[in-house]
């Protein structure tokens, strides 16, 4: 029979009487003696719990705060053994009790699962999401953007009517109705709305030297708009945001910041899928139009030539050139499109640059 | 046993023997859990982590103990939830009746009401859920009370563009802290608005013209304004607590914290807590002469978490 001395607290007040416990096997309890009275607390109803080498064991029977306090690490362990065999330890004791090593197994384990879960289900769940997203509320924040946008720009209203007139000789495929507008500006770049309003800027239209240029970047961009590129953006980084907040905060503010910092990094690979896929697209178009899908690959290398040191704002976000054009050039070689030359395109083309 | 009878008037001791590694299990496990329920386990999660910081800190070798349980916590969560629920379906109603300026005012005059009452109620639950030797915490502040002074210095607080700011932060202290109890002893803060103002005017001027090195004396100076204003009372006699902490101390915990978390990506942030709890009780020294085996149990049983909840979802750091 396991035996230990012991300090305890009546709950009354704070004044420690020392005792003599006994640990009970057979009546699965303890048993101690205060001011010759005989006290047995059952195993099934004290708490148990451990910092450091100290016990504190409580009565969770009585109302009262009664505990006793040993060290006696003999007794400890048997108390322990005893209560694990009769099965009074919850899961959660269990839990603690595997030890570090299996604790920071379960940690990386968790990392590990959040990853996965992060790059792989939620873009692809996000993209699904998109199609519970009405049209309409495309066409809402695209149209709203753009006109708040307008007010501060300049357009270019003889460039915009050739540039439409441009479009509407080639067969976009595109999936609602696609506005253009030419910006003056010297930026190198171009976007598209979710509403279909595509914006070019001068700047960019300025390095072209032929159609099948112009109508690579339109293909490009109407890929955007049919495939909802920006309601899956802005779908996947709010599940993003509100998926990686929700995971890290329970930890601590730190793996918050961290999660954000990661979310922004691994949202622009996203966007640089987007991107690939606009190209893919972009050059299907091409070939459907009977035009040179070079004219994609060309325009990039123009653009790369020009802006060795700084990347234009086109270019920014998007896949680094080289591997676009190397990209582009692997989806064409081996492919033998049939070409036409499209005298009518090229004059359009023409008054477009504004020659 | 030896730990009979030492606790000798005039000798005291607090200590924090938690260690990094265990702390470090209770957290993962708490996580996994959490995560495997989908944030349900979350109050239980809660109440572990206080059983194991509570149960790591001593008083003349005796360990403070937390009595909380999830299930309350769980209960008190749902009220708040519910709470919450009602507060922005009066808002988002205002609105859609096309008066969001009534809806707004709503908003912030319901916020800075449910301030009050929860600090009030996790006060409550936090201290009647608290016992060393056996003997409970409690907190016998009065909640109307405190809900109209705490009116009266956010009122005071916004006429003087933020000045009164300070005053409001002891009061309150004072306040809560003048109404705190163990059985039969009392605590007693003595703190003064003016005095606070001037401590941080100064560490704020000091620190942007120091680049920021004097934050650490400026660390130095709130802890010290804390623990040299507060003292415990019982029957005449008294405790005086002192900080002994250094500005060193502050940069060597502060910049080690640092390093362990950025380091660690954030996972060492277990031994930042139990680094800190460390510190704080080492640096915290009692002087008095209260016999503390003569502590008497005074307290009710109170088991109504909400407040504690309530102040989660505000994000406030109410008991300290």
């Amino acid at each position: 029979m396991q035996k230990t001395k012991g300090v305890f607290y009546d709950g009354l007040s704070s004044s420690p009487q020392s005792l003599e416990i006994i640990l009970d096997k057979e009546n699965s309890s303890i048993v101690f003696n205060i001011i010759s009275e005989n006290l047995s607390w059952k195993l099934d109803e004290i708490l148990v719990e451990q910092t450091g080498s100290n016990v504190e064991i409580r009565s969770s029977a009585g109302k009262q705060l009664q505990s006793i306090k040993i060290s006696d690490p003999e007794f400890i362990l048997q108390l322990k053994k005893i209560r694990r065999e009769k099965r009074l330890t919850g899961f959660y004791h269990r839990l603690l009790d595997l030890g570090f090593r299996t604790h920071a197994i379960i940690a990386i384990c968790i990392l590990a699962a959040i990853g996965i879960g992060y790059v792989l289900l939620l873009p692809w769940i996000a993209e699904r999401a998109v199609v519970f997203i009405p049209d309409s509320y495309d066409n809402s924040i695209g149209t709203a953007f753009f006109e708040r946008y307008i007010d501060y720009t300049s357009i270019d209203s003889v460039k915009t009517k050739a540039l439409k007139q441009f479009a509407s000789q080639l067969n976009l495929n595109n999936t609602k109705e696609i506005k253009f507008t030419v910006v003056r500006s010297k930026t190198v770049n171009a976007f598209a709305l979710p509403d279909g309003n595509i914006i070019v800027f001068t700047g960019i239209i300025e390095l072209m030297m032929d159609y099948d240029e112009l109508a690579a970047l339109i293909g490009h961009e109407v890929a955007h708009v049919n495939n909802r590129h920006s309601m899956k953006m802005m779908c996947r980084n709010l599940a993003g945001y509100f998926f990686l907040s929700a995971v890290l905060s329970d930890v601590n503010g730190i793996m918050a910041v961290i999660g954000d910092n990661i979310h922004t990094l691994q949202s622009l690979t996203y966007s640089r899928n987007f991107e690939h896929e606009a190209d893919a697209e972009g050059l299907k178009m091409l070939v459907a139009n009977k035009i040179n899908p070079k004219g994609m690959s060309k325009l990039f290398k123009r653009l790369q030539a020009k802006y060795v040191d700084i990347v234009p704002e086109f270019l920014s976000s998007h896949p680094i050139t080289e591997n676009r054009i190397k990209f582009i050039d692997k989806t064409i070689s081996g492919t033998k499109p049939l070409i036409i030359d499209h005298p009518k395109l090229h004059t359009i083309f023409l008054q477009v640059k504004g020659d | 046993m030896e730990t009979l009878n030492t606790s000798e008037k005039k000798e005291y001791k607090l200590s924090f023997d938690g260690s990094g590694s265990e702390y470090f299990g209770i957290v993962i496990v708490n996580w996994l859990l959490t995560a495997i329920t989908l944030g349900i386990y979350y109050p239980w999660a809660k109440a572990n982590q206080l059983k194991y910081l509570y149960g790591a800190t001593s008083l003349n070798d005796d360990r403070f103990a937390f009595h909380g349980t999830g299930k309350e916590m769980f209960k008190g969560f749902i009220k708040a939830i519910i709470l919450f629920i009602v507060v922005y379906g009066i808002f988002f109603w205002l609105i859609s009746m096309r008066m969001p300026v009534a809806a707004i005012l709503f908003l912030y005059a319901a916020i800075l009401g449910i301030i009050p009452i929860a600090i009030h109620g996790s006060y409550r639950y936090r201290m009647s859920r608290t016992s060393w030797r056996g003997i409970r915490f409690g907190y016998r502040g009065n909640r109307k009370e405190l809900f109209i002074n705490f009116f009266k210095w956010i009122f005071f607080t916004v006429i003087t563009f933020g000045i009164y700011g300070a005053w409001l932060s002891i009061n309150l202290r004072k306040y809560l802290l003048g109404n705190v109890r163990l059985g039969n002893m009392s605590l007693n803060y003595k703190g003064k608005g003016a005095d606070y103002f001037v401590l941080n005017l100064k560490g704020y001027f000091l620190s942007i013209i120091t680049l920021g090195i004097y934050i650490f004396w400026w660390q130095k100076n709130l802890f010290g304004y804390y623990i040299n204003n507060l003292s415990a009372e019982k029957d005449g006699n008294e405790i005086k607590f002192k900080s002994t902490a250094t500005a060193g101390d502050f940069f060597n915990l502060i910049m080690v914290n640092l390093l362990i978390l950025v380091f660690t990506l954030g996972i060492g942030y277990a031994w930042v807590v139990t680094r800190s709890m460390n510190f704080l009780m080492n640096k915290i020294e009692m002087e008095g002469d209260i016999d503390l085996d003569s502590l008497a149990q005074t307290e009710d049983v109170y088991t109504d978490a909400t407040g504690e909840d309530v102040g989660d979802m505000l994000n406030l750091d109410l008991v300290t």
